[in-house]
Formats: structure tokens, sequence, C-alpha cells
């Protein structure tokens, strides 16, 4: 039923840019709190034999770039297997890195008591939105703005939270369609 | 002698307490017919119930956490239990007792109990020793939107394209009209005749 919908939405087995968006930002938060999270991709998806997608650092970067919102934006016409694997070690870093992804929700819950994990957490996220975006973009620059960018970056650390159980792959790829 | 299971994450503990179903051929320390549950979040009041309470509560949990995330308007609303989101990282739990004189009960639960929450439901109804006869509600609300999505493409299918070509024909047909006006033609003949 999944594949037959996606194929529907997808004819040429292609994938909207919205999703590729939205993961490219699961993606950029696990690598704000995985300071090493492009090494991390990588040693993912060989753990979980993605080398036939992803057989490299490079391609996973190219993939990356699909993401419209990008300063190195390329159109490549990701293709729905390479879409999957990433989805895939999405999934995988969002359970190891549960433990900090559930700390940074509880510091923003009482910001008065525990303000420093969020905020040393949205500012290395806004380092690196400048890093990598397109700042004349103007959902970047809502991105960029602290005060704006709470709602966002809630919604997408716990869409991660949620993501961590055996059917994480289904329930992500679910939220990323849009379904 | 019953079964217990208990499903743990960081601050919830769920712990599910029954018997198996033998006529069934199910193993002793498999669990199906679930006589009580509690639901147990680190300072806040124990939730405890029977088996009917609990597919309720799981299914509300779930379809609060997609409007959420789906950015919808975070609101669930049953005879059970109600959740409300206070702001961006509380939400309010109102559990309703079936018993009569029992005042309802409050919770305020941030992002990361309800993340946790959830995630202990994820483990009960993943788990191969408990049978839950949830209503699967994930799988039906996927499916209900994916329905709902491919029924709007194949709408838009349908209408999008005729609509698309009566306006070009009725644009088409409009420069014409501008162009040649044959009542305005056989007038300027008679006049012509008539000189």
């Amino acid at each position: 039923m999944n594949s037959r919908t996606i194929t529907f939405l997808n004819k040429e087995n292609k994938v909207s840019r919205q999703s590729i968006e939205k993961l490219d930002l699961l993606l950029l938060i696990l690598e704000t709190i995985d300071l090493n999270g492009i090494q991390s991709h990588y040693a993912l998806s060989n753990k979980l034999n993605l080398n036939d997608f992803l057989p490299n650092k490079v391609t996973i970067w190219k993939l990356r770039n699909n993401n419209p919102l990008r300063k190195s934006y390329v159109n490549n016409n990701i293709k729905l297997g390479e879409f999957d694997a990433l989805i895939k070690i999405t999934v995988e870093m969002s359970r190891y890195l549960y433990p900090y992804i559930r700390e940074i929700l509880q510091s923003k819950e009482d910001v008065e008591k525990n303000s420093v994990i969020w905020n040393d957490f949205n500012k290395r996220f806004i380092e690196l939105i400048n890093e990598r975006f397109n700042t004349d973009s103007m959902r970047v620059k809502r991105l960029l703005n602290q005060t704006e960018n709470d709602e966002i970056v809630i919604k997408y650390l716990l869409t991660l939270s949620l993501c961590i159980s055996n059917k994480g792959f289904q329930k992500l790829k679910q939220f990323l369609f849009d379904f | 002698m019953q079964n217990k299971l208990s499903f743990h994450q960081s601050s919830v503990n769920l712990e599910i307490i029954g018997l198996p179903d033998y006529s069934n051929n199910e193993y002793k320390d498999e669990i199906s017919i679930i006589s009580h549950w509690k639901l147990t979040i680190i300072d806040k009041p124990l939730i405890e119930g029977k088996v009917e309470h609990l597919v309720p509560i799981m299914d509300a949990f779930y379809i609060y956490s997609n409007l959420l995330i789906k950015n919808e308007i975070p609101l669930y609303e049953s005879k059970l239990i109600d959740i409300k989101a206070e702001n961006l990282n509380i939400h309010n739990i109102v559990l309703k007792s079936s018993k009569p004189n029992v005042k309802p009960l409050t919770l305020k639960i941030g992002n990361s109990l309800l993340s946790d929450t959830i995630n202990c439901f994820d483990q009960l109804n993943e788990s191969s020793k408990v049978r839950v006869k949830t209503t699967d509600f994930s799988n039906n609300i996927s499916n209900k939107i994916k329905f709902g999505f491919n029924n709007r493409a194949k709408f838009s299918n349908l209408i999008l394209t005729p609509f698309i070509a009566i306006c070009s024909l009725i644009l088409f047909s409009c420069t014409f009209i501008y162009l040649f006006n044959p009542i305005e033609d056989n007038q300027k003949n008679e006049l012509i005749k008539a000189k």
C-alpha cells in the first residue's frame, strides 16, 4: 500500500522538494546534537548495509544538496531508494541520540531553571544554518531568528523523538510525505 | 498467578498485568487477557485502568501527537480523555473516570514525557508477548489520510483538466470576437453598397 501510494505521488520515482527539505532539516538537527554528525551518518550507512545507495560521505552530501534551502542546492532528482536510505539513517541516529533529544526538549519546558542546554543547541543550530543554507531566503531567515525558530525546531525534535521504535521508519516516512 | 510485563522509556513505565490465552495455544509468559495496566510517570500521579481504557488512551496519545507534528490544532477530546496544548512545550491531560463521583485527574506533561509515553505504547504495540486488540491507529490513520490524498488527487485530475480546457477555449474564442465581428462587417458592406 505504501509503495503504491508513493509511486502515485512520484510518477518518475522522484521525491518532492518539501520532503527533502524536511528530511535535511531533521538530519541537520541530529548534526547539531552530534558534533561528528557527518561521520556518524556514514558509519550508520555502513552498519545498515546501505552502501548501494550511500557509498561514501560525498554521496550523502550530494543527496542532501537536493534541499532547495541550501546554498549549494543542486536538483539531482533524488530517487526513492536513496531517500529511504537517508530516512533509515535518521531513524537509527534518533535512536542513539534519544537521551539528548529528550534532554533538549526538557530544557525548553522549564527555561528559567535550565536554559543552558537549549541555548547551546539553538546557537549551534543557527551556526549550521548560517554555514550551509541560503541566508537570502525568507524561510531560512525565519530559521535563523531565535524567537521564531522555536516552533519549527521543537516540532522537528519531537518528530525525531517519536520515530525511535521499530516502526520508526514508516512513521517518519508518513511525516515526510505528509500523509 | 498473573503475568506482569513492563515497558520502560526514560521517565515513564507501562505495566501490563494479565494471563495468556491457553485455549489459543499461547505460551506461559504471554499476555492476551489483560486484567489491568498501570502507567507510571515520574513526579505524576499513577494512572491505571482496565483493558477497555487502555486502547482509547493509546489512541488519544497517538492522534494528539500526530496533530502536534503536522501543524494542526493540537486538541483531542473524548469521553475518557482530553489532551490540549497549553503552549509549545506543555500539554494538559484530563483523565475522566468511568466511576460516578470521581473527579477528573488533570496532568501537565512536557514534550519529553509525551514522547516517553508514546515510546512506551510503541514498545507495547511491537511486543510479541502482549496481544492488545488495538484499533491499529497508525495504520488506520495513514490509510485514511492516504485515501483522502488519493481522492483529492483524483478529484483534481477530474476537475482541473476540463476546467483549464474550458478556460483556454473561452480565452481563445474571446480573441476572435475582438478580431472579427460579422455584424459590424455586414454593416460596413451595406454602407459601401449604399455609397
